[in-house]
């Protein structure tokens, strides 16, 4: 099951400053206090291609989980790793810039917890329009949701049944099934998997995951907009200090 | 930028992410001497293998490597294969897939 979010925005700045935005939105929570849920960010590889001149960054970022309590509550410890200690997870972002034809491409996904939800965000920055392409950069975003509970289970008995009659098509035949023994250790051992339906869950998990992105899109787009204004106000040089300051301070805090 | 996820990283990740800034803004996004970032390099190269270490303490190797892995299997699954788990790169990975698909056919 699949479920796809897509929007279109516009910034009031050009493409550039945008770019520059992108990479500097969890820079610090005193600069942008719509990413106070991120834990850490780490580039883990980097590099221009030669030949197109592009630039490919690929980050890793902890965030305070943004899975819904909701979506936890529903879940068997066994797959939320118990305890309410770790519940950041990991999204990889990569992300391409070609400033020669004037984009800028990114994905983020996120890394754990993908066997109850992935998320994948897809962004596309260009500049604006004709008239004035220089002052405004359009986004458009598509976020793919996708539960993948219980079709590891499809699959296994789907595999099994083939076996016993190769024409029959997988895809029905968690349906009618009852839970086997993999069944039963993927879903946590507790019968839990049957009492609920992995349809229904799936379904409720893509949903939930949907609602809250839709209001997390808004806020990323608020914190966008703060870095922004701060470029505008004060440059490069200017953010670069202010994000001194302000470490400096935490550290003094510390 | 915020923190780095291992501690003992930060101050090379600050000394790096600064100059990554510095050449993004000034060079380039303006187009001068783009086509590579050199002067980060080596400063690139320090982080990174403090922050190797790191991830590997914490398994995201494994995590990264399993987020590969799932991008393939979704790609075999539209090759009509679901249960060929292919790991190796290149001509290996070509290979693999010829074996897997010879495999399921004789399976059928």
């Amino acid at each position: 099951m699949v479920l796809t979010h897509t929007t279109n925005h516009a910034y009031a700045h050009p493409l550039p400053t945008v770019t520059l935005a992108f990479f500097l939105r969890y820079c610090s929570p005193q600069l942008n206090p719509f990413a106070a849920h991120v834990l850490s960010t780490d580039t883990i590889s980097t590099h221009v291609d030669e030949a197109t001149g592009r630039l490919h960054t690929t980050r890793i970022h902890l965030k305070k989980s943004r899975m819904p309590p909701s979506i936890m509550k529903m879940l068997p410890t066994s797959l939320t790793g118990g305890g309410s200690v770790d519940k950041a997870s990991y999204i990889l972002e990569t992300s391409v810039v070609d400033m020669r034809e004037g984009w800028m491409s990114t994905e983020s996904r996120n890394l754990n917890f993908v066997g109850v939800l992935s998320v994948v965000e897809r962004q596309l920055y260009t500049a604006g329009p004709a008239p004035a392409p220089a002052d405004t950069t359009n986004v458009a975003t598509t976020v793919v949701f996708r539960s993948r509970l219980g079709e590891r289970i499809r699959d296994r008995l789907g595999h099994h049944q083939n076996q016993q009659h190769p024409q029959q098509p997988p895809s029905h035949a968690h349906q009618l099934a009852p839970p086997t023994d993999a069944a039963q250790q993927e879903a946590g051992g507790s019968g839990w998997f049957a009492r609920l339906g992995a349809r229904g869950i799936q379904r409720s998990i893509e949903s939930l995951a949907s609602t809250k992105t839709q209001d997390q899109l808004g806020k990323s787009r608020e914190g966008m907009r703060m870095i922004l204004e701060r470029l505008r106000q004060s440059g490069i040089i200017g953010v670069l200090e202010l994000r001194k300051m302000a470490r400096e301070r935490s550290a003094e805090a510390a | 930028m915020s923190q780095s996820l291992a501690k003992q990283c930060n101050e090379v990740k600050e000394r790096y992410d600064t100059c990554f800034l510095k050449w993004y803004s000034e060079k380039y996004l303006r187009g001068i001497g783009a086509i590579d970032n050199n002067e980060c390099s080596a400063l690139f190269k320090e982080y990174s293998s403090c922050l190797q270490v790191a991830l590997k303490e914490r398994g995201i190797d494994k995590l990264l490597e399993d987020a590969r892995e799932d991008n393939k299997e979704n790609d075999a699954v539209y090759l009509g294969r679901k249960k060929c788990k292919i790991r190796a790169l290149g001509p290996v990975f070509l290979s693999a897939l010829m074996i897997c698909s010879r495999i399921f056919i004789f399976h059928v």
